[in-house]
């Protein structure tokens, strides 16, 4: 009798634990199951610096949506590629990406974006900074939310100088003296090497110059108008007088912050990230550094091409409203300031060019909004690899002397012009 | 017999002839951003293009030039090193595994080794040449000189790999061949005009076509070191292609770029071919 009892009793405490753990397991595994899996391909160091805001995320949404970013390679040409060959293959193991502001039309054009415009207000557009407004459109939906914002800056030594210089003349100018009294071996030094960044030095001058390059609308090409010759001039006297080494022809951005960094040039031509490294212990100039908008022509307003870094959402992705979700978080007022305080990455909000804990953080952030102020996209159309390059390639043999700018820059307009032409072919 | 054969036939059938076929297909067609990704035939305009292109032709003697003068270089030098590798001497084991070392390294890696290397004014090449009170060299800076940067590149990398081919040919060569011929009061030149080179010459055709194709299809080493500048003069046609796909995404016009290129590697190919027949006969007729 008492051993049935205890029998019974202990089939029943068994069916009670049997349930206690089974019915919040199986409750889990629902849950678990119905967790939304977002992920965003990134280059690493963007991937690395939203680490703190990645966990944030996941912990406010636990049980919903399991964010992940993921690192992808550093060079921007090559996270391109990554990203195009598995969207080429047609199942991106990605939701989202990280792109770069001139990729935009090119992935748009080629229908591996969804629109964001259902997620994002004309408010949300109003609260950026005017700089930070551009680019992100295609064929009038939004394509690419601003994640940081970056633009072309000049830099210069305040030890060296009481002001910097506003027009192309005054930076020639005070450079020799400066070079002439032996301050300093060279006086400017920007990114000549034949790639990208020579379209966005070249961008900044032709707009100094008050020229255009391309009119992706009417199709017109200004390189070979005086303007652009001017320009192509400009550039290359500064080699052959000796203001910016030769050597310069083939620098990218890491060399010409390795040159002013050990003190060897008055002013260099970079993006925003360049100040906290100027800042570091092994740095011959800091603490005299300087950050301005690139030099113009007298009267010309001045110009600072638009870098800039944004998240698009990926057609291929299974969980377009999640990963919204982890877009709107990411690139948020408070998440901005944490990536500002952390990393130094350049907000897209105005308001926060004038929040006083960033700005005790940071004396250049006036500077940062004046620039912005000022910022000029690249041409925006899906054939600008194809125009960019080809400036690229003539602009560089007028700079190692090959060729004369009228001759360099007719050249690159006629290809230009071709190009436009077979374009038109296929798309009457 | 044959039906041993068809495994290996069907695996290259895949990896090799099936993707020349659709490249040759898609040759013939707009298959771009423009055409949303989808190809459409266009009737030879890719070809048309192609012969107009004069890109494509600047790239190709680039090409060329490259793969000329440093296939030459690394067989030449090769030669040399599968010579000394082959005489008995204390620590060959060790030097001939060293030698090998440039080879195993990644060419990405070693590329941008070069880059620094050549790095004006930090580079420890411009220092030197500081040191020594010459003016600065500017080697990547100048389209007459950074070609032949990327050449030193490539000779450097490759030499090991032409000269374990040759080295394994030499061994081949039976050694009473030369015992022979020195009891006749044959010096060492004669043993290498009359025995080393007539019975290495198979292997010195395998490595140089090896070596050709490898050397046409140069991508990474300039990709890293000059990008392809300055003034696009270290462009290859492999990299044009890979542009044109890539970034361009223009992959009807990236197809015909790679078919013209492969045409003109098979001619250059065949040329060689016929050149070595030649040579065999003037060998043996001396």
């Amino acid at each position: 009798m008492i051993i049935r009892r205890l029998k019974s009793i202990s089939v029943s405490l068994l069916a009670l634990l049997v349930s206690l753990v089974l019915i919040p397991g199986g409750l889990f595994w629902a849950r678990m199951a119905s967790v939304e899996h977002v992920s965003i391909l990134m280059p690493a160091p963007f991937a690395d610096a939203s680490q703190d805001l990645v966990k944030d995320f996941n912990q406010q949404h636990r049980g919903e949506i399991q964010l992940e970013a993921i690192r992808g390679p550093l060079e921007t040409e090559s996270i391109s590629d990554l990203a195009i060959s598995s969207l080429l293959l047609g199942d991106a193991p990605f939701d989202a990406l990280l792109m770069d502001v001139t990729w935009l039309p090119k992935y748009a054009a080629a229908g591996w974006l969804v629109p964001l415009d259902p997620w994002f207000t004309a408010d949300d557009v109003d609260a950026l900074a005017a700089g930070a407004r551009e680019g992100n459109t295609y064929d009038g939906h939004l394509y690419r939310w601003p994640f940081t914002a970056d633009m072309g800056l000049l830099y210069w030594r305040t030890d060296l100088m009481e002001e910097p210089p506003k027009s192309f003349d005054e930076l020639v100018t005070i450079s020799q003296s400066l070079q002439h009294r032996g301050l300093v071996p060279w006086g400017y030094v920007w990114q000549g090497r034949q790639y990208e960044g020579l379209s966005c030095v070249f961008l900044e001058v032709i707009d100094g110059f008050n020229g255009f390059w391309i009119q992706p609308d009417s199709g017109a090409i200004g390189l070979d108008q005086p303007p652009g010759v001017k320009a192509a001039s400009w550039l290359r006297s500064l080699i052959s007088s000796g203001v910016s080494p030769q050597a310069v022809t083939n620098f990218a951005e890491p060399e010409a912050l390795q040159s002013f960094k050990t003190g060897d040039a008055a002013f260099m031509r970079n993006w925003p990230y360049a100040w906290a490294e100027l800042q570091k212990a092994d740095s011959a100039v800091r603490g005299n550094v300087g950050v301005t908008t690139m030099v113009s022509d007298h009267g010309a307003s001045p110009t600072a091409t638009l870098g800039s870094w944004g998240l698009a959402l990926l057609k291929t992705s299974s969980h377009p409203e999640a990963t919204a979700e982890a877009i709107r978080f990411l690139t948020s007022e408070e998440s901005q300031k944490t990536l500002y305080l952390g990393y130094g990455y350049t907000p897209t909000v105005q308001a926060l060019f004038r929040d006083p804990e960033l700005l005790a953080v940071n004396p250049i952030l006036p500077n940062l909004l004046q620039a912005l102020d000022h910022t000029k996209a690249r041409p925006e159309t899906p054939l600008y690899a194809q125009f960019s390059d080809v400036l690229q390639r003539d602009l560089s043999g007028v700079l190692t002397a090959d060729r004369s700018p009228p001759d360099g820059m007719g050249q690159a307009t006629s290809t230009s012009n071709a190009i436009l032409r077979s374009a038109g072919e296929v798309m009457p | 017999m044959i039906a041993l054969l068809v495994p290996a036939a069907l695996l290259l059938g895949v990896v090799f002839v099936v993707p020349l076929f659709r490249y040759a297909w898609l040759s013939g067609h707009a298959d771009s951003v423009l055409t949303g990704l989808v190809a459409v035939p266009n009737h030879g305009a890719n070809w048309w293009r192609l012969l107009h292109d004069a890109r494509f032709w600047q790239d190709a003697q680039q090409t060329l030039r490259f793969a000329g003068v440093s296939v030459s270089l690394e067989l030449l030098l090769a030669l040399v090193i599968a010579l000394l590798l082959d005489q008995r001497w204390r620590g060959r084991g060790a030097i001939r595994a060293l030698s090998l070392i440039p080879w195993a390294l990644p060419t990405t890696v070693m590329a941008l080794g070069w880059r620094w290397i050549f790095n004006t004014p930090y580079g420890p090449l411009e220092q030197a040449a500081g040191l020594m009170g010459l003016p600065a060299l500017n080697i990547l800076s100048s389209p007459s000189t950074s070609w032949l940067a990327t050449v030193l590149g490539d000779v450097w990398k490759t030499t090991p790999f032409a000269a374990l081919i040759l080295l394994a040919g030499l061994q081949t060569i039976p050694s009473d061949l030369y015992e022979a011929l020195r009891l006749e009061g044959g010096g060492p030149g004669v043993c290498f005009r009359r025995i080393t080179l007539p019975l290495l010459q198979p292997y010195i055709a395998l490595a140089l076509l090896f070596r050709l194709a490898q050397a046409f299809g140069v991508f990474d080493l300039i990709q890293v070191m000059t990008g392809g500048g300055p003034a696009g003069s270290t462009e290859s046609l492999a990299l044009y292609a890979y542009l044109n796909a890539m970034r361009f995404l223009d992959f009807g016009y990236s197809a015909t770029v790679m078919m013209g290129s492969f045409l003109l590697l098979v001619s250059l190919c065949l040329l060689f071919w016929l050149s070595l027949q030649w040579l065999q006969r003037w060998l043996g007729r001396t």
